[in-house]
């Protein structure tokens, strides 16, 4: 038993050993936003020339798709690198029979595993649901919705340079003004490169109520404070958005005032 | 007299002398190994569960309504037998290969201790180094077996029982049957490489401890903690130096275009396992003083 004991300690002693060496020596991941911004479209682009065929899109081939990626873990001053599940690609591709929204990308959530394997989930918006109808109408698993890929730890690690911007979008429903008519609208910068930035008009459909510059990291959902009181009589207040860094919504959005 | 006592140390430390009298070969001595393995009941278990087991297995996870997509390999596991053939192949190697092949390595020193057979064999006319290399080989040679059983019985189950859809790769690439039946074999071979490594440390565990339980747990043990300690993100470095990483190695066989650098390192890994393992084996074997039994 002893004899056990004594070589079990030693066991341990030597993984430690090996384990300071190795964290001292690497303790680099091979798990990159480069190797996954090469890996994601090309497994992506493969899966998609699947779902084609599925509905009958025809003149889809991995090369007419010309799938780019961006990633990025873990929101903004995160190290992208390394497992996890909050690897966010932004993937744009062209298929005439599914046009692409105006920032040109869609959203896809990863799951990357330690052995440079991951499982990702595409935006449904653009690739459908987990099951799609067949040319023959018959329902189907959908192999965009969700797929697996590994890619190649010792693979190129240069950067892409893909890059695509944020998404400014308005999340309030309603305002509810205070007593003295001061209140704040939500807006979410989504993933992106740089965040959003801008001025945001506002008015009451007749009157300015002036206008806030606004400069957002990604992944950021905050409150902008309006510069002026809400006039008694504002049923709604009209936002227009003149973006200088990301993408903003196009028209203005128009949001009721609650008392 | 000091001549007597050196040779008497001799015969004690390393068998007898060269030229004194008959020494049994490498060959012989193997001949005799096998003999004791073949008629082990725990060996031809291990080779029948080798056989026979994989096809409950495959016949459980096709009856699943479900697929278990949260394996690789799992998305396609109950439409695609190749697919299935894999998932199977990926659980195979986070203990079942460590711990079948560990049931013979573990044992055959350790089982000499448990017997009390250690006088006995060494007072034969064989060395230590010619006993101690017919075991390692014998080791060897059933885990070859085992691992060439495993595989086919997993593969022609699981191809035969299971889905008829094409193989999708690790690139979301449709494979054709032809080649997808030459991938899945060369990933299932490639772990014949650890799976020497995992009896390489059992033998090491089993003449260090001269224990048969820990000669069969500790490694299938180990094994599951180095998948564990595999993954975790914060310490990438270590990962490339377990022996439980060459196991995922086949990855990139499945994948296009395929990349074969973790096979490669795979390989290195394994055998820098492997022999450090039987150096201190070795050492330990030439040097145990058996005259207190």
């Amino acid at each position: 038993m002893r004899r056990i004991i004594i070589t079990l300690v030693l066991a341990l002693a030597a993984i430690g050993c090996a384990a300071a060496i190795a964290s001292a020596v690497g303790g680099g991941t091979s798990i990159t936003r480069a190797r996954l911004e090469r890996s994601l479209p090309a497994t992506f682009a493969n899966q998609y020339v699947q779902q084609a065929a599925l509905l009958g899109h025809t003149g889809i081939t991995p090369a007419s798709l010309q799938a780019k990626a961006m990633c990025e873990k873990g929101g903004p001053g995160m190290p992208d690198k390394g497992p996890g599940s909050d690897w966010i690609c932004l993937v744009g591709w062209q298929d005439p029979n599914v046009p692409m929204p105006p920032e040109g990308y869609g959203k896809f959530e990863l799951t990357v595993h330690s052995n440079d394997c991951y499982t990702a989930g595409g935006p449904s918006k653009l690739v459908g649901f987990q099951t799609i109808n067949d040319t023959q109408g018959r329902t189907v698993n959908n192999p965009v919705f969700e797929f697996d890929g590994c890619f190649d730890p010792n693979g190129d690690d240069q950067p892409t340079g893909n890059s695509y911007p944020s998404v400014l979008q308005v999340t309030s429903t309603v305002l509810s003004a205070d007593v003295s008519g001061r209140t704040g609208v939500q807006v979410s910068c989504g993933a992106g490169a740089n965040g959003c930035a801008g001025v945001m008009t506002i008015s009451d459909g007749t009157r300015s109520l002036g206008s806030v510059h606004y400069d957002l990291q990604e992944q950021a959902t905050p409150t902008l404070s309006l510069p002026q009181a809400v006039p008694v009589d504002a049923q709604e207040l009209t936002f227009t958005f003149a973006p200088s860094t990301g993408i903003a919504p196009p028209k203005p959005t128009t949001i009721p005032v609650q008392r | 007299m000091t001549n007597l006592s050196a040779a008497e140390k001799r015969i004690i430390t390393a068998g007898p002398a060269p030229g004194s009298g008959r020494t049994a070969g490498l060959g012989a001595v193997l001949v005799w190994e096998l003999r004791k393995l073949s008629s082990q009941l725990r060996a031809k278990l291990v080779l029948l569960g080798a056989l026979l087991g994989p096809i409950p297995v495959v016949a459980a996870i096709n009856a699943q309504a479900q697929a278990p997509k949260d394996t690789l390999f799992g998305r396609y596991a109950t439409t695609s037998g190749y697919s299935l053939s894999l998932l199977i192949l990926g659980f195979a190697g986070q203990w079942a290969l460590p711990l079948l092949t560990s049931i013979v390595a573990g044992d055959i020193f350790a089982s000499e201790d448990q017997h009390g057979t250690w006088k006995t064999v060494l007072t034969r006319s064989a060395s230590r180094t010619t006993i101690f290399w017919a075991k390692v080989m014998t080791a060897f040679g059933f885990a070859t077996v085992m691992v060439a059983v495993l595989s086919a019985s997993t593969i022609a189950a699981s191809v035969l029982l299971g889905g008829s859809d094409q193989l999708t790769g690790v690139s979301g690439q449709l494979m054709s049957n032809h080649e997808a039946l030459r991938l899945v074999a060369e990933s299932w071979a490639s772990t014949l490489l650890p799976t020497l490594g995992f009896t390489c440390l059992a033998i090491l565990i089993s003449v260090a401890t001269r224990s048969t339980a820990a000669g069969i747990a500790a490694p299938a043990v180990l094994g599951m903690l180095m998948q564990l300690v595999g993954s975790l993100g914060s310490i990438a470095g270590l990962r490339a130096v377990l022996l439980s990483t060459p196991y995922e190695a086949w990855h990139g066989l499945l994948a296009a275009p395929r990349f074969t650098g973790p096979l490669v390192d795979g390989l290195v890994v394994s055998a820098v396992w492997s022999v450090v393992c039987l150096a201190v084996s070795f050492v330990l074997v030439r040097r145990r003083d058996i005259t207190g039994g």
